[in-house]
């Protein structure tokens, strides 16, 4: 009798909507904590200090991390170029995902085979085997510039010249506008024919059923495609790792990389924290201003 | 402290004895396996000769050594069946790199390579007094004046040499008389130099000389340092590794310029051709875009074969100098060494590989001197009676450095945190080639970041 | 009026095969390299088609280094990657049914907190992680690459979520009067509806875990344990010029297995980040 009240009273605990919900969230509970949250806290102490791999001992060190960061030549210049690779790379690559995507909703037997070829870049184009044909590509005597040479023109240096070696990197992302283009795909199939059927019988051409139609649809995918993209290109560290390792002369030092540098090459990983703290303001900030800026374009359903 | 871990330093006496390749006579006989013993930390079991092993073992270098070194353990894994060596190798910048996770997560390899930059590593350095001390490992035949290349001044001995080295500059002796350039002399001046190299990239529509940019700044740009003024007055960074050998910042200033002048010129490869140059190997001399290149002489009987091999003839030049009567500023120093760590658990049994790897003349009849010219006498009196027509100019350029005066005492080593130095001067020549700094800036700005490692 | 309409598709059809040819001809070079004489490649020929097919490239490149084969950095790549995958499905299905199935108290914050990880730049952690996995003495094993992979990804989860709200609360409802738990729905009715985000979430884990290039670099330090794209890149800075023929072998062959789950499930892709809706 006892034991039936003790199975009923366990089963409704293991029923009620806060033991199941907990249940089902623990996983992402106790990453969150582990490997989100305290790395977090533990890199915020760090950047006080002067901590560094392989030795046994730290000092605090105020702000001092933080005060170097502000006349660190070589970590300005990294926050700049990283900030000009997300601000010419993003819209770039969103733009070319929207173009293909609506070029591609014209209903042909080979859509399918279509979206894969443009999705290909996307699929391979993390991985350090790409990154190593992209140097090649761009090399002195690589193919691109004996294309230039077939054509009658005069090599271009890439990697030599700092004004021209953020290029190839910016290159290389808008050409993995794949993944960007089938969420942009998925969006247009969303939308109902019959509001561009009403806008031909008003007299619409395909750009401005594109404008007043397709674009304010869209929006929420944008802002969606938008915020992940420049998240993404902030991190970007891959690339510039392996092809121009930073030149010439920090050219293509990107944020990631610097952080990496410091940690790893030079051995000052409390500064590293303090530059991965910045990069996190630097992040919010940005995201916040998207966000913000996001409710004055992004068309939301009524009842949404 | 700092003072403590620096290695030795080299006399001249030494010096004279690495000309005669041989008869080194070690004058300076300090009882260098008595200081070391404090440095035991741990007892280490002789393992039992059937135990299996695996040693872990890494190094950097170029696709030759990565061969021959790989050869050389598969001979001795012949030879004692019980061990194996599981190895890794690396270009130099991922090679340190990679040891700095390994410092971080306390699992250094057994038997690692180190170079002038060894102090940054300190901790992770097993001390070998206690092997040669036990008769765990047989040194008699390393010279002692060789065995204290490689010593601190307490005499404790940080790892074995792999080879005595210098540094130079190879050469395309055809290169040189197309262009019409009078070949490099032994006391030719960094102006020769130039101008050599702005006339073969003017004739030839090749690079005067390339850069390979590793070892530019310490065979090139502290170099320049050491050869003002009287022998030994002025050096990069001061004998202990406390503070800077030099005061005016603007005694770099001409060397910088000229660097950037060079590039401007196309004389020399800009950043971008520069970053296409992996290993020596690859050097625009060896892929013939390059009339000369800086070099550790250990590298020249490779890239000798390799031109000699395409009917090209290449040479050894000194380092040019300031003055033609003024200082050289070359040292012979060890190559690199190879070194027990810490972390491991077999370390006689690492130490032994390494005794191996420097005294047995088997091992280095594989290895022929690709890391400098061997320090056990047994070994160099095999190589020296079946030399390479590079090994010889090798031999003869390293013979020809002895000669020149030298200080008394000289630091070869590098001070904690120099990577960053070093990074930073390349982008500054970067910032004079692009008009961004003078000379005399990057001069200043190079000199603080230097100055700064001590603060 | 017809052959204009011709016209039309034949001058479509044509831009968009171009384009995508122009598109995927930096993978194509690589391919073609990797049958190429290591001088023809430095040459910078442009042509596709090797001027002989030197299959040698394969033979030499699988040797590897170290004595180790690339067999073994595949298998390594293989291991970390189909358990980070599974792991992943499995976790981020749990917490986005969670999250969007169930009321509790608590259940904003963590729906505010997984946004936050979606948007956390990974470098900010990347060295304190490492600096814990250091302490826990775990900094040279798997553990760190495979074990976060089973918390739930912040990205799939959401896209999970998305979907779900697509799934009439209808189905719950019935369920629960015919007495199935909250457990049981999950499995019963939410598992299989979520076939094609699984899909999804399957080909993109899949890809950026077997790409991944970072995570190997800072928790792998003996070869043994090297997936393909450390061992790659170790053989690219370790060899001299001689082996860009063999490099580019390595590297097609590294991008196979991507390829061949992207044919595999390509056309549930589409649907299954179609149906997901994604509105913001």
């Amino acid at each position: 009798m006892q034991t039936e009240v003790v199975k009923s009273r366990v089963k409704k605990i293991m029923n009620s909507n806060e033991m199941v919900g907990y249940v089902f969230a623990f996983p992402f509970i106790f990453g969150f904590i582990c490997f989100s949250l305290i790395p977090i806290l533990t890199s915020l102490r760090y950047a006080f200090t002067d901590f560094s791999l392989g030795s046994k001992t730290m000092e605090f060190v105020g702000g001092a991390n933080f005060k170097q960061l502000l006349t660190d030549e070589v970590f300005l210049k990294s926050l700049r170029i990283t900030l000009k690779y997300v601000f010419i790379s993003v819209p770039l690559k969103l733009v070319f995902a929207l173009l293909v995507a609506y070029l591609l909703t014209r209903k042909t037997r080979l859509q399918v085979l279509y979206r894969s070829l443009y999705y290909v870049p996307s699929l391979v184009g993390g991985s350090i085997a790409v990154a190593l044909v992209w140097k090649q590509l761009f090399a002195r005597k690589g193919l691109l510039n004996s294309i230039m040479g077939e054509m009658g023109l005069d090599p271009i240096n890439w990697f030599g010249d700092q004004k021209l070696a953020l290029y190839p990197l910016v290159l290389m992302s808008v050409w993995q506008f794949g993944s960007s283009m089938i969420i942009f795909a998925a969006g247009l199939k969303e939308i109902s024919p019959t509001y561009y059927e009403a806008a031909r019988i008003d007299g619409a051409n395909m750009v401005q059923s594109f404008v007043n139609i397709t674009l304010p649809c869209l929006s929420p995918i944008i802002l969606y495609n938008l915020v992940m993209q420049t998240i993404q290109a902030f991190m970007a560290f891959t690339q510039a790792f392996v092809i121009t390792a930073g030149g010439p002369d920090n050219g293509t030092m990107m944020y990631a990389l610097y952080v990496y540098n410091q940690a790893f090459k030079y051995n000052h990983m409390g500064y590293a924290c303090a530059m991965s703290w910045f990069m996190l303001i630097v992040m919010c900030l940005i995201t916040l201003v998207i966000f913000k800026t996001s409710k004055s374009w992004v068309f939301t359903e009524s009842g949404d | 402290m700092v003072k403590k871990l620096l290695a030795s330093f080299l006399t001249a006496s030494l010096l004279l004895g690495v000309c005669g390749c041989g008869a080194a006579s070690a004058e300076d006989s300090g009882n260098t396996s008595q200081g070391g013993t404090d440095s035991v930390q741990t007892t280490v079991s002789n393992a039992d000769p059937s135990e299996p092993v695996t040693l872990r073992m890494a190094w950097w270098g170029s696709q030759t050594r990565h061969d021959i070194t790989v050869a050389a353990i598969e001979l001795y894994e012949q030879q004692n069946p019980n061990v194996t060596i599981e190895y890794e190798f690396y270009d130099f910048e991922s090679y340190f790199t990679k040891l700095k996770t390994l410092v971080a997560s306390d699992q250094v390899w057994d038997i690692f390579q180190l170079g002038g930059n060894f102090p940054e590593y300190i901790d992770k350095i097993y001390y070998m007094n206690e092997f040669i001390d036990n008769g765990t490992i047989d040194v008699s035949d390393i010279p002692e004046a060789y065995l204290k290349i490689t010593q601190d001044t307490e005499g404790n001995q940080i790892g074995l040499s792999n080879g005595l080295n210098t540094y130079g500059i190879a050469y395309d002796v055809d290169m040189f008389k197309e262009a019409g350039v009078p070949l490099p002399t032994d006391n030719w001046t960094w102006d020769d130099y130039k101008d050599a190299a702005l006339k073969i990239s003017k004739a030839t529509g090749h690079f005067g000389s390339s850069g390979l940019a590793s070892s530019e700044f310490i065979a090139g740009c502290s170099t320049y340092i050491g050869q003002q003024g009287n022998v030994g007055q002025y050096s990069f960074f001061n004998l202990d590794l406390t503070g800077m050998g030099f005061s005016d910042a603007q005694m770099l200033t001409p060397y910088i310029q000229m660097r950037a002048d060079l590039i401007n010129a196309g004389a020399s490869p800009d950043a971008g051709a520069e970053m296409e140059i992996t290993n020596i190997e690859n050097d625009f001399l060896v892929t013939g875009e390059a009339a000369m290149t800086w070099v550790a002489v250990n590298q020249f009987p490779t890239i000798y074969d390799i031109c000699a091999g395409e009917g090209r003839t290449l040479a050894l030049a000194t380092i040019p100098r300031v003055k033609a009567d003024g200082p050289a500023g070359s040292v012979i120093q060890s190559s690199q060494m190879l070194c027990v760590s810490q972390d491991s658990q077999y370390k006689a049994e690492a130490a032994k590989f390494i005794a191996w790897f420097q005294t047995s003349v088997e091992c280095n009849q594989i290895l022929k001197g690709e890391r400098g010219i061997p320090v056990a006498d047994s070994v160099r009196a095999a190589l020296e009676s079946n030399l390479t027509e590079g090994q010889q100019i090798m031999y003869d350029y390293v013979t020809l450095v002895g000669t020149f005066a030298t200080p008394d005492k000289v630091n070869v080593l590098s001070p904690n945190g120099q990577d960053e130095v070093v990074d930073n001067y390349r982008n500054y020549i970067q910032q004079v080639v692009s008009g961004e700094i003078t000379a005399a800036e990057a001069a200043e700005k190079t000199y603080e970041d230097a100055e700064a490692l001590f603060k | 009026m017809k052959t204009k309409k011709i016209l039309i598709k034949i001058i479509y059809h044509t831009l968009v095969v171009a384009f995508g040819f122009v598109m995927i001809y930096p993978v194509l070079w690589m391919i073609s390299g990797s049958f190429k004489d290591n001088s023809e490649i430095l040459r910078g020929s442009l042509s596709l088609i090797p001027d002989e097919l030197k299959l040698s490239n394969y033979a030499t490149g699988w040797k590897g280094f170290s004595k180790i084969t690339f067999a073994r950095f595949f298998a390594n790549s293989f291991f970390i990657t189909a358990i980070a995958t599974f792991g992943t499905v499995v976790s981020s299905s749990l917490v986005a049914y969670s999250l969007s199935r169930i009321k509790y108290r608590g259940r904003k914050i963590w729906f505010t907190a997984m946004l936050a990880t979606m948007m956390l730049p990974g470098q900010v952690i990347m060295i304190p992680s490492f600096l814990i996995w250091y302490n826990l003495g775990l900094a040279n094993s798997y553990v760190p690459l495979i074990l976060p992979y089973f918390c739930g990804q912040a990205f799939f989860i959401y896209q999970m979520m998305q979907f779900m709200s697509g799934i009439p609360r209808e189905l719950d409802e019935a369920a629960t009067i015919d007495g199935c738990s909250k457990y049981s729905i999950y499995t019963h009715i939410i598992l299989p509806l979520l076939k094609p985000a699984i899909v999804t979430t399957v080909i993109i884990q899949f890809y950026w875990k077997w790409d991944d290039y970072m995570g190997p670099l800072l928790y792998l330090s003996k070869p043994k344990s090297y997936t393909v794209s450390l061992a790659i890149k170790m053989f690219a800075d370790a060899a001299s010029t001689t082996d860009y023929g063999a490099m580019f072998a390595m590297s097609t062959l590294s991008l196979l297995p991507v390829f061949f789950i992207f044919l595999f499930f390509n056309k549930y892709l589409v649907e299954g980040i179609g149906t997901s809706g994604l509105k913001g």
